[in-house]
């Protein structure tokens, strides 16, 4: 990350307790407000790097195809409740490392909303799969864990169940309850769990089946078209 | 609805008023502003969406009632107790209140609801195009690109069907799974390579040669500058009302609802008449059609 | 002045090191010429355009100097490249980057951040001038393939370039849009005084208006001259390149006509009413009319009825259709009209809610899952690329069947056996049609349906791909084709039928069905008709020409 980039965040970290701060204040269930607040303050300094370097056309429009293909994956598939965005996200960023693991996690959350309906929940969504997709590209990075299907897999679901599942359902605490306490916040976890682990197992299976081969064909067009090559 | 006359309004107008109406239907938790935002979301919604819409209104009802009923399990504050399981009590209070939290839930659905509706994937690039014009490009490109993987999927699955690889007749999870990965895979080869001639396209077209600039197909109107200043006014007053306790509500562990009477009215109404901007727009519009149409 | 200079310019792509891909080509291309650009498919065009901007220049090592408006093309900024230089590629659907028409109109001038008054003009004079006002706001999904190529070259024009350089820009496209789409081209090199630089398959359309055509063959310019002339001069230098001339050029040529080259139909007639001032002895050839009842058909159709959805209009309004075994068919008629439908309903992607559909005397909901598909019927899909799920050829040919020897079989029946170890996505269009179609003859099918298996293809890929289908037919394979390409149906099929308003209208022979047509029919018969009765190709006439003129030539 450049120098610069690094005083951002600094900047946006210090935003944050201010805003815990300010946010006490607000009646009702301010929380949410704060909330939604906090993870803009997260997010924008990994944006604004993005922005900054001015990706090339290739880069963005490979990015736009992972993302797309996110957001539709659960089309292709026949099988109800099996999200595929999951394994692919957290793919490209094995492949081309935790920003653009971010970028494409945080925009495929943005889009599905999109696509299909808006929800209070959009930021929380964008924060987990954005985390998630980071996580996967600084586990793999620099190739130093080798990236075969079954450690993929093994990743995949303790990834979900362990991080982007539990992120996500932080929103229900945000959301759904009536304040912010011990027994609210076990409540959301505890019974977000189940479908962690079934989302986890998909995403285990994806990694196994997909894993090799969607790294493949992404090598072929890096090596074919020398993107990312910097 | 395609004719929503809010919808016609610039996107910044559109986000502004989002903004506020979320932002205040979280913030106020007294009852008849709860059922203030409920009502306007309601027929705005119901609106934009025809009889699917008052479809999906109705099914809120079983969740509205489970998140009211659950409140007080996890809740157990409250003076009035109606009755102990497990050693805990169940109380009045807990119980009111989680009507209101089932409220604002359900009134956040709702506004999210239109909110979809109206500020559509190309508006809100249009709107940040200038901001991050990378980012919104790359969301624009998604949007072209989701119809397109789509039809190319149908495509593909019926192509493979029609080589006897389709998954009709077959039920395993396995098959289904299976079949599934071959199609994102050819989804995937076909759109990498698509993506190459796309990124010619955009260098070829000048695309990194200059700090791109954004063309606003939509144009802040005269309507749009009066709405917005409305809009902010009617804030104002809200948040000066709520600022002084005007719209008060506290539900543990004593029940204390400000009640709505005297200057306080300004402020319920200044709230209710901000929430009704679309659909009073939209009963303009019918009724000038109405008589230019009788006119004629 | 001179746009262009290129002066002795040599390529080699980096993986065939010792292969020129461009050999030694130099050439000059005046301000607002229209110039055309022609040679087989792998001959170098595409190369060589891609020379013609900076950003599109593929990789490899390169010997020689190109210059635009006189100064080193390298120095040119890409700024000004951007602007000055449109460049129209093939494909129509992923040369597009948003997803408003509107937004694709302003993308260049974004992209050279051009201010906010500046767009809205000239979007505005563009929209205009290419009459896509209507659907200005429109999502580009929903738009035809001929709308997409017309927007892509709209967005072009946006940036008012100097030169417009198209590579196959209506390979994709239906006839009538291709046309609409070169004539759209015409009207900027003309009104506006465009250069025009483009490569096509469909020279019937460009010859008549081009300034000069030049022939490229294993990346060296081997012709350069103007259209009238360039089909003489490739007959007498017996050039495979002849084959792709428009109809006109290749009857005067193979006839040894006198004087100058007809390139139009009206100019062919012309020239034949020159010759045959009486009536000709012999006027028409001899055919064999079609059986009316067919005996064991090997596929029958009756009264198919078939929508896409509950609230949309019947795309098939009784589709009854009979194919004889060992036959090629073909299905011809407009866009839209059903064609393609109906061979997805033989297949059963789209399930008719009337009628009935027979192979080989069974209902095709009698067959059991898989079963119609095993040994029995195989679709050719619309785009080979869709069948492919491999990175190989070979694997892809693996996924099919574990038998070896009828992998190669089957192989060196499409011609492929030399790129076994390819990734099918690196071959062309014409190579990608034969791999798709090995990939499906090795269900061993006994009907083949071909849903436009010319679409893209250049003038040897067609006869190549004709000689596999005839060869299959040997076999006993019955084919059945859907197709927008009269020229090769009436070539190849032994029957041609009409499709219109969701039917079969009418069945015939190529000769009777085209000879009986005035408006849709073949370049050929639309040429001789005042002359000879049912003469539908090239080489129909050219025997009648020379049958009658017999020793007077």
């Amino acid at each position: 990350m450049k120098k610069s980039n690094v005083a951002m965040l600094i900047v946006f970290l210090a935003l944050i307790p201010l805003t815990l701060f300010l946010g006490d204040k607000l009646p009702g269930k301010g929380y949410y407000i704060t909330g939604v607040l906090i993870i803009i303050e997260l997010s924008v300094p990994f944006f604004m790097a993005f922005e900054r370097r001015k990706p090339q056309a290739r880069e963005l429009v490979v990015l736009a195809v992972m993302i797309a293909l996110a957001v539709i994956g659960r089309v292709a598939i026949p099988i109800p409740h099996f999200k595929a965005a999951f394994a692919i996200i957290m793919l490209t960023g094995i492949a081309f490392g935790p920003e653009a693991g971010f970028i494409v996690g945080a925009t495929t959350a943005f889009a599905s909303n999109f696509f299909y309906g808006q929800g209070a929940y959009m930021p929380w969504q964008m924060m987990a799969y954005g985390a998630g997709g980071m996580l996967a590209g600084f586990i793999f990075i620099k190739n130093k864990i080798p990236k075969k299907p079954w450690i993929m897999a093994i990743f995949g679901f303790l990834a979900v169940v362990f991080w982007i599942g539990p992120l996500l359902d932080t929103s229900h605490i945000f959301i759904m309850m009536p304040e912010i306490s011990f027994a609210t916040i076990t409540a959301s976890l505890a019974s977000g769990f189940p479908v962690n682990v079934s989302q986890g197992i998909c995403t285990a299976l994806m990694m196994l089946v997909f894993g090799k081969p969607l790294l493949e064909k992404l090598d072929r067009v890096k090596q074919k078209y020398g993107m990312f090559a910097n | 609805m395609k004719d929503d006359a809010f919808s016609k309004l610039h996107p910044a107008v559109n986000l502004l008023f989002f903004i506020g109406a979320i932002a205040f239907g979280v913030l106020l938790q007294h009852p008849v502003y709860l059922l203030a935002g409920i009502f306007a979301s309601g027929v705005y919604y119901f609106f934009l969406n025809g009889r699917k819409g008052m479809k999906n209104i109705l099914l809120m009802i079983p969740l509205f009632i489970f998140i009211t009923l659950f409140n007080p399990i996890v809740n157990t504050r409250g003076v009035t107790v109606l009755f102990t399981y497990l050693d805990r009590p169940y109380t009045l209070e807990a119980l009111i209140y989680g009507v209101a939290v089932a409220a604002t839930f359900v009134l956040m659905i709702l506004w999210f609801g239109c909110y979809g509706k109206v500020l559509t994937g190309d508006k809100f690039t249009c709107l940040f195009g200038n901001l991050a014009p990378s980012l919104s490009l790359l969301l624009v490109m998604v949007f072209r690109m989701i119809p397109n993987l789509l039809q190319k999927a149908k495509q593909i699955i019926g192509v493979r069907s029609s080589i006897g690889k389709g998954t009709a007749g077959k039920s395993s999870i396995k098959d289904k799974l299976g079949s599934g990965m071959t199609v994102i895979g050819v989804l995937t080869s076909w759109a990498l390579e698509g993506s190459i001639t796309t990124s010619d396209s955009m260098r070829s077209r000048g695309y990194g040669t200059s700090k791109r600039t954004s063309f606003m197909v939509y144009r802040m109107t005269k309507i749009d500058w009066i709405l917005s200043f409305i809009m902010l006014l009617l804030l104002g007053v809200v948040i000066f009302f709520a600022a002084n306790g005007g719209m008060n509500a506290e539900f543990l562990p004593e029940r204390n609802i400000t009640p709505i009477n005297g200057f306080n009215v300004i402020g319920f109404i200044a709230y209710l008449g901000y929430l009704m901007i679309p659909t009073i727009l939209n009963v303009k519009e019918v009724i000038q059609w109405n008589i230019s149409e009788s006119k004629i | 002045m001179e746009h262009f200079r290129i002066e002795n310019l040599s390529f080699y792509y980096p993986t065939s090191k010792d292969k020129k891909s461009l050999d030694n080509v130099s050439l000059k291309i005046e301000k607002g010429e229209y110039i055309v650009l022609c040679g087989k498919s792998g001959s170098g065009k595409t190369t060589l355009l891609r020379h013609l901007k900076t950003v599109l220049s593929p990789h490899g090592k390169r010997v020689g100097e190109i210059f635009f408006n006189g100064v080193a093309l390298n120095d040119v900024d890409n700024r000004k490249q951007s602007s000055k230089i449109g460049y129209v590629m093939q494909n129509p659907d992923d040369q597009i980057v948003t997803d408003k028409v509107w937004h694709e109109l302003a993308f260049g001038l974004e992209s050279l951040g051009c201010d906010q008054k500046t767009m809205r003009s000239r979007v505005a004079e563009m929209a205009c001038y290419f009459g896509i006002q209507d659907w200005f706001h429109r999502d580009v999904a929903v738009l035809s393939g001929g709308q997409k190529q017309l927007l892509n070259l709209a967005s072009i024009m946006a940036m008012q370039p100097e030169v417009l350089i198209l590579d196959e820009p209506t390979s994709q496209l239906d006839p009538i849009a291709a046309s609409d789409f070169l004539n759209t081209v015409r009207k900027i090199n003309t009104e506006l005084g465009t250069t025009v630089i483009i490569t096509e398959h469909r020279l019937e359309d460009i010859f008549p208006y081009a300034d000069r055509a030049i022939v490229m063959d294993s990346g060296r310019i081997i012709a350069d001259d103007t259209p009238r002339n360039i089909g003489r001069l490739l007959f007498e230098q017996n050039n495979p390149m002849f084959t792709a001339m428009p109809t006109p050029v290749r009857v005067f040529c193979n006839a040894n006509g006198n004087g100058d080259c007809p390139l139009t139909v009206r100019e062919g007639r012309a020239w034949l009413n020159k010759e045959f001032e009486t009536e000709p002895q012999i006027s028409g050839i001899p055919y064999k009319s079609i059986e009316e009842d067919i005996k064991n058909p090997a596929l029958s159709l009756k009264e198919l009825w078939f929508r896409y959805e509950k609230d949309t209009p019947d795309i098939l309004r009784g589709v009854s259709l009979e194919i004889p075994k060992g036959s090629i068919s073909a299905i011809v008629g407009g866009n839209g009209a059903g064609k393609s439908t109906t061979l997805k309903a033989i297949c059963g992607i789209c399930k008719p809610y009337r009628g009935k559909i027979k192979v080989f005397g069974k209902a095709v909901n009698k067959f059991k899952s898989g079963e119609l598909f095993r040994n029995c019927v195989s679709m050719l899909p619309q785009d080979p690329k869709s069948l492919f799920v491999k990175s190989k050829v070979s694997d892809e040919l693996a996924e099919m069947t574990k038998d070896k020897n009828k992998i190669n079989e089957v192989a060196e029946t499409c011609q492929i056996t030399e790129l076994m170890n390819n990734h099918p996505y690196d071959l062309s269009g014409g190579e990608q049609q034969r791999a798709a179609l090995a990939k499906i003859l090795l269900t061993e099918p006994k009907i083949l349906l071909l849903d436009e298996p010319t679409k893209g293809m250049d003038s040897f890929f067609k006869e190549t791909f004709a000689t596999i289908l005839n060869k299959l037919k040997s076999q006993g394979i019955t084919i059945l084709m859907v197709s927008h390409d009269v020229e090769f149906c009436a070539k190849y099929a032994d029957r041609v039928s009409m499709f219109f308003d969701g039917q079969v209208l009418t069945t015939e022979t190529p000769q009777k069905f085209f000879g009986g047509n005035s408006f849709y029919t073949t370049a050929a018969n639309r040429m001789s008709k005042h002359v000879f009765k049912n003469a539908v190709t090239a080489e129909n006439v050219v025997e009648l020409y020379r049958k009658n003129k017999g020793g007077t030539v």
